[in-house]
């Protein structure tokens, strides 16, 4: 495979500096002007989902230092400007099919190339072509964001000199590729003015490409040239932009012309057939470094600092001299895969290929934490094939996919998954196509200034296309639920769905849409005070349940969760954490449910833990207030591993009788029965122990007041980490004597649900007549 | 609790004659006016461009030293949108000053509004500084009747923007006795000015009760607020 020298080379990066703006920094809205780059990498998001047989795939748009954008694409072949043999009548026919094909779909989805030159079209021995770097034009805004001017001066077309044209100045770049593919280069040893007035000459031409070809004393070659081609030459070199074909017209004459088949190329095998994404992903993990290769190959060039300071700083701020490179450097640094084929060379070659029925492997990586496993190469290249074949069968995959996400979900298809655990399918697009989300409603201006501070720091999101997205995102959930309205946070709680499907819109809306009933019912309705005082009571329930010492203490200082516990919850903390963070902590909460952040809470108290016993209530308030380093893995591992029965009966104090029953059967509870002495005599519930209620001193905060079996049987279930149940005949005094243990820092502390009468008509097979122990009370 | 409010632990510097006096403040305004701005160049002499919204309310402190006396700020910064509206009183109950911020831009307001207004969508009013005399209204009826009140117009370092006059606001504010500054969280122009002159208003009487413990408690279960403040 590697003795073909052309496939030694996967991708390539090629790399330039965004315009700096000069002057004043600030927008009219007091914000800082949104850098060049920024711009450019939100734009350019669209261009990493383009598949096309005829166009390299985007691979990458990194932002370097100083505005340094680079730009990583699949390469392949050689550039038209490098093959020196000329190509055959046929052949030409053949390409121009090829990149029309390629010119027609990127204006299908309003991409206007511009850039198109001899050294952007790529073609292999076999004669496939794929165009590079064609998205130039479209994600420097037009050229807007870059000081440079874009495209090659002979490919110009008349109107873009005149500074202006749209998608048919494609076409007459086309057809200038045309013609010199069958005369030979235009305007060879011209300097770009000269070259431009010549462009600019051909407006009084009656046939600019018989004028072009008589101007390099080629007519007798191009009289030579077959009719057809020469017609759809002619028929691009239209000096009116609306008189020159289109690439669908294009298509279909050369296809009709195209006598040429290509050989079908046997898809590679093996680590060759893996997505490209996923190739240059695992690249990237084995220690590929783009930079580094740019650097090597003098791409970015390292000059003191000294010498890009301008020579001259006018009033208004603009600056002159000091630039660095002021025109576009056309060099491509290409890489190989070398590096990964050696990484992962041990692997056999069934492993590419993992079947749905196979036993699932065990990885060694499964013990190391989650940010550790996602740097690994091999785990990541397991994990990574094994999804994909999941998520090509999905909805059918459904329940394998969520088993697999339970143990991690590889970054690179987060988004996929996200979508598939929360059941998103049909046609999205259309139902999402369908939805006003432009008409101004009342709600704007507060959607309006909350998006530019909504997780700036992330360079997607801060752009003006994550802006413009994002409010479009809030306008058409807002819409499509009438019954709930805008409150602070939900476009925090929509930023996680943006950030992971950039370019897909409709599938963000969609995992939206189907997030918040299920995580967040009723929390937008326009009253949700009692939602949110129901869900904050339920917290503070489950923090007396696991940590009774520390709900104790705050309840002492008064520090109730309304205070710093709201942006938690209504955001599903992503308000609280940043980006990197919140994608870890939904992937838990996905799989495991909606109970999962009320764990959350707690996991954050118990991490807090120390800090918050010290402190009065200013020191805890400021503590939540600047919430300090959380470990989310530690957080989010102490609940993974209880399981969900488990941890479903744990929301509520309040134990139901079957969940009840299955802690029974595992031995996984201690019951107190705290009836009088007679009742339990006469029969309770087997293994119980008794403390009669009226025996209790309420004021004294120790175990030992309750008896020695009482205290002994207490003591044991705290160290099994048993559930304590208190059994009862009426509610009252239950919940009285649950507080008191609570008080005594007994955790894991719930209530029968119904008490002992209830259990004992559901299931009387429980009930025993006590043994007479002498001594115990 | 006690014992942390009494004058002699709470000494910074060990200075054997200043007493401390704890103030509960709270700021009220329409968001994205820059109140956690304000609060954020106060206290930690930072500014952030995207200062993130707040949802609920956040707490922070600082402490101010007057010629006699050390003044301990507990800032509650609440949220700015109209919807936590009804979080507000739990957090001005009890409070001895506020500070009420407008926009001076006025962002939301004409700017915006009117360019709509060709769609005829019925807008409250949303522009900032109209929100901020309604917050100084409802402080008036509602709060303690002892609450020093100050009005800020944040933003001066836009003042080519300028929506809203400094006079109109200046009468306004003589007309409601309230302090009135322009401030500019950016640039900190009056940030720390502003709440020197409340801590200078306050009464700072001897003996009086007050504090985070006891201002929390009422919180929580929404007793009268004191009328007295302060410490010794």
């Amino acid at each position: 495979m590697r003795d073909n020298n052309e496939e030694k080379y996967i991708f390539a990066a090629c790399t330039y500096f965004a315009k700096n703006h000069p002057g004043e920094t600030c927008g009219s809205n007091g914000l800082p002007l949104t850098p060049s780059s920024i711009s450019i990498l939100g734009r350019a998001q669209r261009l990493l989902t383009i598949q096309h047989p005829n166009l390299c795939t985007y691979l990458d748009i990194i932002r370097g230092k100083h505005e340094r954008i680079i730009v990583v694409t699949e390469v392949f072949g050689k550039s038209l400007e490098e093959w020196k043999s000329k190509f055959s009548f046929d052949e030409v026919i053949n390409i121009g099919l090829q990149i029309s094909e390629a010119m027609l779909f990127l204006h299908k989805q309003d991409i206007v190339h511009r850039t198109l030159a001899d050294g952007n079209i790529l073609v292999d021995s076999s004669g496939r072509v794929k165009l590079f770097n064609y998205g130039m034009y479209y994600m420097t805004g037009g050229g807007s964001d870059v000081p440079f001017p874009l495209g090659l001066p002979r490919y110009l077309s008349p109107e873009t000199i005149l500074n202006g044209g749209g998608p048919a100045a494609d076409i007459w770049t086309f057809g200038i590729i045309l013609l010199e593919l069958c005369i030979g280069k235009l305007w060879q040893n011209l300097k770009p003015g000269p070259i431009l007035r010549r462009i600019l000459t051909l407006v009084h031409a009656a046939n600019p490409a018989e004028r072009i070809a008589r101007e390099h004393d080629c007519f007798e070659a191009y009289k030579l040239v077959p009719d057809h081609l020469r017609n759809i030459i002619e028929k691009c070199l239209k000096i009116y932009p609306s008189e020159r074909a289109t690439f669908e017209e294009l298509v279909e004459e050369l296809s009709q012309a195209n006598v040429k088949t290509l050989v079908d190329v046997k898809k590679p095998r093996g680590l060759m057939g893996c997505k490209l994404q996923y190739l240059y992903h695992w690249w990237q993990l084995t220690g590929g470094d783009i930079q580094a290769e740019l650097k090597k190959n003098g791409l970015i060039k390292n000059s003191p600092p000294i010498l890009s300071m301008p020579i001259a700083i006018l009033l208004d701020g603009c600056t002159i001299g000091g630039k660095r490179g002021a025109l576009f450097d056309r060099r491509i640094a290409k890489y190989s895969l070398d590096l990964l084929k050696t990484r992962l060379s041990h692997i056999p070659p069934q492993d590419f290929y993992p079947l749905m029925h196979e036993r699932r492997r065990d990885y060694e990586a499964v013990a190391l934490p989650k940010i550790i496993r996602e740097r690994d190469t091999e785990y990541q290249f397991y994990r990574l094939l094994w999804f994909q074949r999941l998520l090509i069968g999905y909805p059918y995959t459904a329940q394998y996919i969520r088993a697999e996400a339970e143990i991690d979900i590889p970054p690179l298809v987060r988004g996929d998954v996200w979508a598939a655990l929360l059941g998103v399918k049909g046609d999205i697009e259309e139902q999402y196509e369908r939805i006003d989300k432009e008409t101004p409603t009342p709600t704007d201006r507060q959607i309006d200034v909350d998006i530019p501070r909504c997780h700036q720091y992330c360079w997607l999101l801060c752009g003006s296309a994550g802006h413009r997205t994002l409010k479009r995102l809030l306008k058409a959930w807002l819409l499509t639920n009438p019954q709930y309205v805008y409150w602070q946070g939900l476009d925090s709680l929509t930023a996680p769905f943006l950030y992971l499907n950039f370019c897909n819109e409709a599938r963000a809306f969609a995992c939206l849409s189907a997030f918040v009933p299920k995580f967040l019912h009723k929390f937008f309705l326009k009253d949700n005070s009692a939602v949110i005082k129901e869900y904050l009571a339920k917290f503070w329930q489950m923090a007396a349940f696991h940590e009774p010492e520390l709900a104790t203490h705050l309840h002492e200082i008064n520090f109730v969760p309304e205070l710093f516990a709201i942006p938690w919850f209504l955001t599903m903390f992503s308000h609280v954490f940043p980006l990197h963070k919140i994608v870890h902590l939904w992937d838990a909460l996905l799989v495991e449910g909606p109970a999962l952040p009320l764990f959350m809470g707690v996991g954050i108290l118990r991490q807090l833990r120390d800090t918050l016993l010290d402190s009065g209530f200013n020191e805890c308030i400021l503590l939540f207030s600047d919430l300090p380093e959380i470990d989310i893995g530690e957080c989010v591992k102490d609940i993974v591993e209880i399981p969900m029965e488990v941890l479903l009966s744990e929301i509520s104090p309040r134990i139901s009788m079957s969940d009840f029953f299955s802690l029974t059967c595992q031995d996984k509870c201690c019951v107190v029965d705290i009836r009088s002495n007679l009742l339990y005599e006469k029969s309770c519930i087997e293994g119980s122990v008794n403390v009669p209620y009226s025996g209790v001193q309420l004021g004294q905060r120790d175990l030992r007041a309750l008896g020695l079996h009482a205290h002994r049987a207490l003591r044991d279930a705290v160290t099994h980490k048993n559930t304590i149940v208190i059994a009862s005949a009426e509610d009252e005094t239950a919940q009285l004597f649950s507080d008191y243990l609570v008080k005594c820092n007994v955790p894991r502390v719930c209530i029968l649900y119904g008490g002992i009468s209830a259990l004992h008509s559901h299931v009387p097979s429980l009930f025993v007549v006590p043994i007479k122990k002498t001594g115990s009370k | 609790m006690a014992t942390n409010r009494s004058g002699a632990s709470q000494r910074p510097n060990g200075a054997p004659q200043t007493k401390v006096c704890q103030f509960k403040l709270v700021l009220l305004g329409e968001s994205a006016v820059g109140k956690s701005s304000l609060v954020l160049r106060f206290v930690k002499g930072q500014f952030h461009e995207y200062q993130e919204s707040t949802i609920g309310a956040a707490f922070l402190t600082q402490t101010v030293c007057l010629d006699d006396t050390t003044v301990k700020f507990e800032i509650w910064d609440t949220a700015g949108q109209e919807r936590y509206h009804s979080l507000a009183p739990m957090y001005y109950r009890g409070a001895q000053a506020a500070i009420v911020v407008y926009d001076i831009t006025n962002q939301g307001g004409a700017g915006v509004c009117g360019m709509r207004a060709i769609f005829t969508i019925e807008l409250p009013t949303r522009d900032t500084f109209g929100r901020a005399k309604n917050w100084v209204k409802e402080l008036q009826r509602q709060a303690s009747p002892s609450i020093v009140i100050a009005l800020a117009g944040n933003k001066s370092d836009l003042a080519a923007k300028r929506m809203v006059e400094f006079d109109e606001a200046q009468a306004y504010a003589d007309e409601n006795g309230l302090l009135f500054m322009e401030t500019s969280a950016k640039t900190a122009m009056n940030v720390n000015d502003i709440f020197l002159a409340i801590a200078n208003k306050l009464p700072k009487s001897e003996g009086a009760g007050g504090g985070s413990a006891a201002g929390a408690r009422r919180l929580a279960d929404g007793e009268q607020p004191r009328s007295s403040t302060c410490c010794k």
